[in-house]
């Protein structure tokens, strides 16, 4: 028997692990259980997109901006939606601007539910897993009856959207999001926020500092984790998001708790903003004056900053004349939150890797799509 | 000073345009493009990096970099470096946005653009093995063998 032995040792994760969410293949270098070096291997799930969009006219990329993040359909319609109303000047009727900013809110606390869930999969916990699907299901049943897919909706239209609002979908999101709120968050909180494993497991580890989020061009909940005061809902203004009174939600430590509550306190902002939509929503068109055609100028650009659920999406968007677009680059958060996995977990155990790969909320499906 | 004026007094080589939706669009030439990069970083404190990616014009290479400020409603600005067809080369900014690292490596591997000075530029989203080019340059071929189309019935 050898008595030399190499010190560090190379681990493989996945592609098909349980914590990966997708197909998602890290290669740890460990020196024991410590991590030494974690370097993600992404692109098991590349559809190349962007080629495809090249090919299409405008509206039919809405239904592939759907399958980049397939857990955050509606608001990446949007941002897809959003680049070309610009490059047209397009206006959008006011009604369809409120149920815009009311499906939106509820994709968001969708995906926060969903990552809420397999987060605690992650750590272990497999009960919340159960209870934040029980909730996500009746967004997806509200979702169905409104643009008839569950995942994927294409609802979206350039200049509106494709339908209004079934009779009875108002009182349903109200006594859903009354449940949400009254009954469903306190559970959520008694079962994981105050728990010692819990605690022990997430506060202190995989912090990020904001000058370091902020370099590496972090977004969304995983920036407000850091303590950065940055929304693009509120400080690059789309949408409505200014009639209403919600808040920032903000948390200094920078850890995976951090970002843990980050999210659970973003739900509860959305369910504001629902709220106040539903109840200022005016009668009118869902869908504006379009062209049959749609042609934006020669040579003109655009690049769209959308806060969807897991961070900023871009759009960027070239026009030569034509109906398809010349160019159409999709930035994705979770491609570029990837990154941060190896700097957060250098020094830590193989297990706080997993919590911290949990955290940041990839969804593979918008890291290569 | 607004910024293309601060821009041109600085670089009086780049082409600045000011887009009609707010956007800045600056032209540079690749020798320029890292000291351009760092002016903007350290003097004109564009410190986001959101986004790098690559277009093909056809009779060129671009690389586009889209930059902002953290405060609200802030500049927005798109650098934009034009290099050869034939042999694209251009200085890679990681050391200024560690955050570019990798749409640095998806542009080299969709456009085939070589960043001098990244750390690690491998292929990301193609398989390293991956021999088929470069798939968003405009006249790329896909060489694979057609797939038979399978019908029911078929036998």
């Amino acid at each position: 028997m050898a008595l030399t032995q190499e010190r560090e040792i190379t681990v493989n994760m996945g592609p098909q692990h349980p914590s990966t969410h997708g197909v998602l293949r890290m290669i740890v270098k460990l020196d024991g259980e410590t991590v030494v070096e974690a370097k993600p291997d992404i692109g098991y799930l590349h559809r190349c997109f962007e080629k495809l969009a090249e090919q299409k006219t405008y509206p039919q990329v809405i239904t592939f901006t759907d399958r980049t993040d397939y857990l955050s359909a509606m608001t990446n319609e949007w941002a897809f939606v959003l680049g070309i109303e610009k490059l047209l000047g397009i206006e959008v009727p006011e009604r369809a601007e409120y149920i815009r900013v009311i499906v939106a809110e509820l994709q968001r606390i969708a995906s926060h539910l969903i990552w809420f869930g397999t987060f605690s999969l992650d750590l272990g916990a497999a009960t919340p897993f159960i209870y934040a699907f029980r909730e996500r299901e009746v967004i997806y049943d509200l979702f169905e009856s409104i643009s008839g897919g569950r995942l994927l909706y294409n609802y979206f239209r350039i200049g509106g959207l494709r339908n209004d609002f079934p009779p009875g979908w108002k009182e349903k999101v109200l006594e859903f999001l009354e449940y949400l709120e009254k009954k469903a968050l306190p559970e959520y909180h008694k079962l994981f926020t105050g728990n010692r494993i819990v605690e022990v497991r997430t506060q202190g580890v995989g912090v990020l500092k904001p000058e370091v989020a902020i370099a590496y061009g972090a977004s969304g909940p995983v920036l407000r984790g850091s303590g950065v005061d940055w929304d693009l809902r509120r400080d690059v203004p789309y949408g409505y998001y200014h009639k209403f009174d919600w808040q920032v939600i903000t948390e200094k430590a920078g850890d995976v708790f951090a970002r843990y509550l980050v999210r659970m306190r973003e739900v509860e902002q959305s369910i504001k903003i629902v709220r106040q939509a539903l109840q200022g929503m005016p009668d009118g068109e869902f869908l504006g004056k379009v062209p049959k055609v749609l042609k934006p100028p020669k040579d003109s650009e655009f690049y769209v900053r959308h806060e969807g659920s897991r961070g900023e999406v871009g759009v960027y968007l070239i026009s030569d004349g034509t109906p398809n677009p010349y160019r159409c680059h999709w930035r994705s958060p979770a491609f570029v939150h990837l990154q941060l996995v190896e700097p957060m977990a250098i020094g830590w155990k193989i297990a706080d890797l997993v919590a911290i790969l949990g955290s940041i909320d990839i969804v593979l499906g918008e890291v290569d799509r | 000073m607004a910024l293309a004026e601060q821009i041109t007094a600085e670089f009086p080589s780049a082409q600045v345009t000011e887009s009609s939706y707010g956007e800045t669009l600056v032209k540079v030439a690749p020798e320029d493009y890292k000291k351009f990069c760092r002016y903007v970083k350290e003097g004109l404190g564009f410190s986001y990096p959101s986004d790098l990616t690559g277009t093909d014009r056809t009779d060129c290479l671009e690389v586009v970099l889209h930059l902002f400020k953290m405060e609200p409603n802030g500049p927005r600005l798109t650098v934009k470096v034009q290099v050869d067809r034939q042999n694209p080369k251009v200085e890679s900014v990681t050391d200024l946005w560690p955050g570019v690292d990798w749409h640095e490596r998806e542009t080299m591997d969709m456009f085939g653009i070589d960043f001098e000075g990244h750390p690690d530029l491998r292929r990301i989203l193609l398989p390293e093995n991956w021999q088929g080019g470069h798939p968003l340059l405009k006249d790329f071929e896909d060489k694979r063998p057609e797939r038979p189309r399978l019908v029911r019935g078929d036998r």
